[in-house]
């Protein structure tokens, strides 16, 4: 390429992620839209405002008028993390971004056909013109390519015994653990398919389950937290910014070959989950919902590890950041004002409740739902609750205490599943903007 | 006029209230081996990274191969092959994949990349060592091996910050030979040091900063020239029958300022001549002379060295 054809490269692709990014705006803007209608709706200020809505976004669905505007909310919101992620993947001219591109037009496609998704057609025209955009160019159609920071990872982190041990250990630990839960439990009854079996099917698939988790927990952030503040300290950063690489590639690039790992490790582990099968008590539903909630999690959490390896100059500093913050995220934040909301619940709203107001207790209910969501174990027993006693994986109504009234909830996974991918996709975006203004502040020098 | 493919006007650095870098105006002509000297803590580096678009000028403005570093720095980037004064090491890396990783940031096809590499080893003699780690080579051939990365993408222009720092003295003249290779490429090298035996070797133009300022700049002979009033020839004959032939010989010779006797060394006549013209003029000089049938025994030009040049110039600026 000459100089001339990088410059042009750069435009076109600035203007595909400038088009998604508008488009990401536009969905934002709408779910707000939505949000602000619903609450309105929800004071009973106009009586059909739900039965309108839900004509008018989604009149192809069945059910509670409530619940399905409260799921074109989410799927405003879900479009918008993807479009974000897709304006990254675009200017980091990622392979995947052009099939993405083109999967969320169709996915958008059948929203609109199969659920009645009227909000799909802005979505579906962003991706595409966007498609367009980039394929007319001929060179910006063939400068789409596997990332180059990705593979130099890789390379050495798959080299040598290391990522062998690594992986024996882990699986042996997982194998040994899986053993041990078996042996517990295995006096409870042997006969596959009875009741007792599919018992320790469903503790197998909990343990492997809780153990993949804390796995994720401990290395996402560690992998990632070291990227950038690592090159800086092997003084690798400045060639790298002298080549071509745009900020963009090596964000991704990072994030996927510390991704990459995770994956292979939660791939090992996919062989021990689906050993519970052969004891039954444990459905496929449960095995997917628990996969996707992995993958978000690791997604999320490995880019919290980056956005803090972006803004401190040591990876000490960036991995305590980052922990710190996993930790107080998952743990101290959902435990502690849930705890708060529950007391304050019953005292406000219960038999003899001090301020009997629905639309308040449905406030606090939307709330405590919402702290379920951000830690995923909380949300995977929830969400796994509903399933087994329910047999609901989606939206479902719950009654109010104080009127009787019914509020429609999604089960745990689709909020956290929505919520962490509008967090990963809004950090993405802000570690970027933080590696340029990295590259606009002087690094303190030594002559 | 020559192309000129970095441009540099009045360029302007400053840390804080510390001025690194201030109103330097620098031209390097395409095809040159660049000699860009100065003491520790000069500027150097840090005109470097401005050219190299790692820093951004506070005033000023440059250009390389034509595009603006502040505007267009991507093009920049495509044009340059820079190399830090600091060796960047990947621990975990062999040598191909060092170059292959960095050949593919430059956006160059997976199937031309392992030609490529094979072709930059060779040139910079690593071949032996393709499939070591990086981290396993002595500080020549990290040297050699960040050279041949600088070559990935066939730039125009190679800017190289102390390239021959920190090395024996063999693999000192190794790295100079490879410059002059290079150069012999076509690529036009600008290099900085504070050595002055790898500029008068090497370069065609030199650059002389001191406290962030362009002290002197111009090709090798301009600048002798320019620091040396004129030149100074002596002729070693015979006898001193011989020495004044020479003198009416050359008394009306163009651009001969002054005609001296020296005194007689060894039973042989010297006489010294204060010439102001340039190479081509000492050679017909030297023709005028045995044109004139004396016998000469010794013609020379005595050539100031660059170290008494550099200390001249740099002369109470030096903090
Ligand atoms: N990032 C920086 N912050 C503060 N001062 C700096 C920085 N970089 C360089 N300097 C100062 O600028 C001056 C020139 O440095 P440099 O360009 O590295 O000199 P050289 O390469 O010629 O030895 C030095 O005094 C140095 O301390
Ligand atoms: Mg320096």
């Amino acid at each position: 390429m000459t100089p001339e054809s990088v410059s042009h490269l750069q435009r076109v692709l600035e203007r595909a992620a400038r088009i998604l990014r508008i488009g990401a705006l536009v969905n934002g803007a709408l779910a707000g839209l939505i949000l602000v209608l619903g609450i309105i709706g929800a004071l009973r200020i106009f009586p059909d405002m739900f039965a309108t809505l839900h004509r008018l976004l989604l009149f192809n669905t069945p059910g509670a008028d409530d619940a399905t505007v409260t799921g074109a909310m989410l799927l405003a919101l879900l479009n918008l993390s993807l479009l974000l992620v897709l304006g990254v993947g675009a200017l980091a001219r990622e392979t995947w971004t052009l099939a993405a591109l083109f999967a969320l037009a169709l996915a958008n496609l059948g929203a609109l056909i199969g659920l009645g998704y009227t909000l799909a057609p802005l979505t579906i025209a962003f991706a595409l013109y966007t498609l367009y955009v980039i394929l007319r160019d001929r060179i910006a159609r063939g400068a789409f390519r596997p990332n180059p920071v990705m593979i130099k990872e890789l390379r050495g982190r798959m080299r040598g015994v290391r990522a062998f041990v690594v992986l024996t250990v882990y699986l042996s630990l997982m194998g040994g653990f899986a053993m041990l839960l078996y042996l517990i439990y295995s006096t409870a009854g042997r006969d596959p398919g009875s009741a007792a079996a599919g018992e320790i099917g469903r503790v197998l698939f909990n343990g492997v389950f809780a153990v993949e988790l804390l796995l994720i927990i401990f290395i996402a952030p560690a992998f990632t937290a070291g990227s950038i503040t690592g090159e800086r300290e092997r003084q690798t950063y400045d060639l790298l910014r002298t080549t071509l690489l745009s900020n963009a590639s090596f964000v991704i690039g990072k994030l996927e070959s510390a991704l990459g790992y995770v994956m292979l490790l939660l791939l090992a582990g996919i062989p021990l989950q689906a050993f519970a099968f052969l004891f039954g008590g444990v459905s496929e539903t449960e095995l997917l919902l628990s996969l996707t909630i992995l993958v978000i999690t690791a997604i999320t959490l490995g880019t919290i590890g980056i956005y803090f390896s972006a803004g401190n100059e040591r990876t000490l500093n960036a991995s305590v950041r980052a922990y710190s913050t996993t930790l107080i995220l998952l743990f101290v934040v959902p435990s502690v004002i849930s705890l708060i909301l529950a007391v304050l619940n019953g005292f406000l709203f219960g038999v003899s409740g001090l301020f009997p107001y629905a639309p308040l207790e449905a406030v606090f209910v939307y709330l405590s739902h919402f702290l379920t969501s951000i830690n995923p174990l909380a949300a995977a027993v929830t969400t796994q609750n509903l399933l087994v006693t329910q047999q609901i994986a989606g939206f479902y109504p719950f009654t109010l205490s104080v009127d009787g009234t019914t509020i429609p909830l999604a089960s745990p996974w689709i909020n956290f599943s929505i919520l962490y991918t509008a967090a990963a996709s809004i950090l993405l975006t802000l570690t970027i903007r933080a590696v340029r203004n990295l590259d606009e502040r002087e690094l303190p020098h030594t002559v | 006029m020559t192309d000129m493919i970095i441009v540099t006007k009045d360029l302007v650095k400053q840390f804080g209230k510390f001025t690194a870098v201030n109103g330097l105006s620098l031209q390097v002509p395409a095809g040159s081996i660049y000699g860009f000297v100065g003491p520790n803590g000069a500027g150097k580096t840090t005109t470097m990274r401005m050219l190299t678009t790692l820093t951004r000028p506070t005033h000023g403005e440059a250009w390389v191969a034509g595009h603006s570093v502040t505007a267009d720095p991507r093009a920049v980037r495509r044009a340059i092959g820079y190399m830090p004064d600091e060796f960047g090491v990947y621990d975990d890396m062999r040598v191909w994949e060092y170059l292959d990783f960095f050949a593919a940031c430059y956006d160059i096809p997976e199937n031309q990349r392992k030609p490529l590499i094979s072709d930059l080893l060779e040139l910079v003699d690593l071949t032996h060592r393709r499939d070591d780690m990086v981290d396993k080579l002595s500080r020549g051939m990290k040297q050699r091996l960040s050279l041949a990365r600088t070559l990935a993408h066939d730039p125009s222009v190679l800017i190289l910050d102390e390239p021959a720092s920190g090395l024996d003295p063999r693999a000192r003249v190794e790295i100079r030979e490879l410059l002059v290779e290079l150069s012999k490429m076509g690529k036009t090298i600008f290099f900085s040091t504070h050595i002055l035996a790898d500029v008068s070797e090497i370069c065609t133009h030199i650059g002389i900063i001191e406290a962030g300022q362009m002290i002197a700049q111009g090709s090798m002979n301009d600048m002798r020239a320019q620091l040396q009033p004129h030149r100074e020839i002596t002729v070693t004959v015979k006898d001193s029958d011989a020495a004044a032939l020479v003198r009416s010989t050359l008394e009306s010779f163009p651009g001969v300022i002054g005609i001296k006797d020296l005194e007689p060394k060894g039973g042989r006549s010297l006489v010294r001549i204060d010439y102001s013209g340039d190479d081509d003029g000492v050679a017909a000089m030297s023709g005028a002379i045995n044109g004139a049938g004396i016998a000469v025994l010794g013609f020379n030009e005595e050539t100031k060295d660059l170290e008494a040049i550099f200390m001249r110039v740099t002369k109470g600026i030096v903090t």
